[in-house]
């Protein structure tokens, strides 16, 4: 990569033809980034539990978009999921931690605390008000915590900023920061419904059917 | 052992330590502070109460009694028995003997509620702060604690 991405592009500066063959690059690039995001495994509170469910467990697979490698090694990852409270003491090491991602690395920052501070904006003497005041965040998820569809759906929100966002020329400019929430055209009414009868249909159980299927025992 | 034995039998080792009025799930003490260490001491060594593990170590600052309230939650792995013992000191100068020697995990949990509430330990090996930088001025959780940093402070 280091070839495409940093020789290359001045060796053909200035060639006919040059910018047709970059912008096919960007593309092929961004698209293989976009779709290898190796999550840092780094969690200081409550959110943290909400990003172990979205790589880790049954139903919110994380892998399905390509991010469930979560390394427990800085140098090895490429995204950093914010989930938690940063405190002022954590602060410096969470720099370092950035530093030590390779480029390009990414920042997604969930729940409330990580983006404003949340409950502790007003009297707490250790929390930091926002992550971006110490690194730079690509998309901030909201929540207190977020659901594990609402990070799911800011790491799409992510993939289509890499995918439009960085090129081969520029490393490093990227789109400006954007807020995952919900998309246009859904109102809460819509999710309320889903939810309710989501709830209902779990909730629910089906006395006949779930004696039939004691009776005929299937998958032994 | 019954609250009620055990009450009396810790009053007979202790004539300072009386059952604690205040409400509790637990059976509760209250010692003053000069006979502190001599009660956690038997506390510990007595066959009868064999109290081996020290549970909890943490502090209240009652701010408009102006006291700091210590709680040691004892447990006995022998008996399965709780106790819980109650100190309090004023708030001006909040000295207390170290347990350290009794129960070597009080070395962490004393340094901790130095960190915080700024009880200060005689006969602690290692009295620095445990959780906040070290160059760090005054003690958070009492509750007149005020800095820069706060947007609304004085709660």
């Amino acid at each position: 990569m280091g070839l495409i991405t940093e020789k290359l592009p001045k060796m053909m500066a200035g060639m006919p033809g040059s910018d047709i063959i970059f912008t096919r690059m960007d593309a092929v690039i961004n698209w293989a980034r976009a779709n290898s995001l190796w999550p840092l495994t780094f969690g200081t509170s409550c959110c943290a539990i909400e990003m172990m469910m979205a790589p880790g467990a049954s139903r919110h697979d994380l892998a399905r978009f390509g991010a469930e490698v979560a390394r427990p090694s800085p140098r090895q990852a490429d995204m950093l999921i914010l989930a938690g409270t940063i405190v002022k003491r954590m602060a410096p090491r969470l720099r370092t931690l950035y530093e030590q991602m390779p480029e390009p690395r990414y920042v997604i920052a969930t729940g409330a605390c990580t983006i404003s501070g949340g409950p502790f904006i007003y009297h707490s003497y250790s929390t930091v008000r926002g992550a971006d005041t110490i690194i730079p965040v690509d998309v901030y998820v909201p929540g207190c915590p977020p659901r594990p569809e609402g990070l799911l759906y800011g790491l799409l929100t992510l993939q289509k900023m890499i995918r439009s966002g960085e090129t081969v020329r520029e490393p490093g400019i990227r789109h400006k920061p954007v807020t995952s929430e919900t998309p246009e055209g859904i109102t809460i009414e819509d999710i309320k419904s889903e939810m309710l009868a989501l709830l209902e249909k779990d909730a629910v159980v089906d006395v006949r059917k779930a004696a039939e299927q004691m009776e005929r025992p299937t998958g032994i | 052992m019954e609250s009620e034995e055990l009450f009396q039998y810790i009053a007979s080792l202790e004539a300072a330590a009386r059952p604690s009025e205040k409400p509790s799930d637990l059976p509760t003490i209250e010692v003053p502070p000069e006979h502190f260490l001599s009660l956690m001491q038997q506390l510990r060594e007595d066959p009868r109460l064999y109290f081996n593990m020290l549970q909890v170590h943490t502090a209240v600052d009652w701010v408009k009694k102006g006291i700091f309230e210590l709680l040691y939650q004892l447990y006995s792995t022998k008996d399965r028995q709780s106790l819980r013992v109650l100190v309090e000191l004023p708030r001006e100068n909040p000295v207390i003997a170290s347990v350290c020697s009794i129960w070597r995990i009080a070395e962490w949990q004393e340094r901790e509620v130095y960190d915080f509430f700024g009880v200060l330990y005689e006969g602690h090996p290692d009295l620095r702060r445990l959780f906040l930088e070290d160059d760090w001025k005054g003690f958070p959780m009492r509750k007149d604690y005020e800095d820069d940093f706060m947007l609304e402070p004085g709660q």
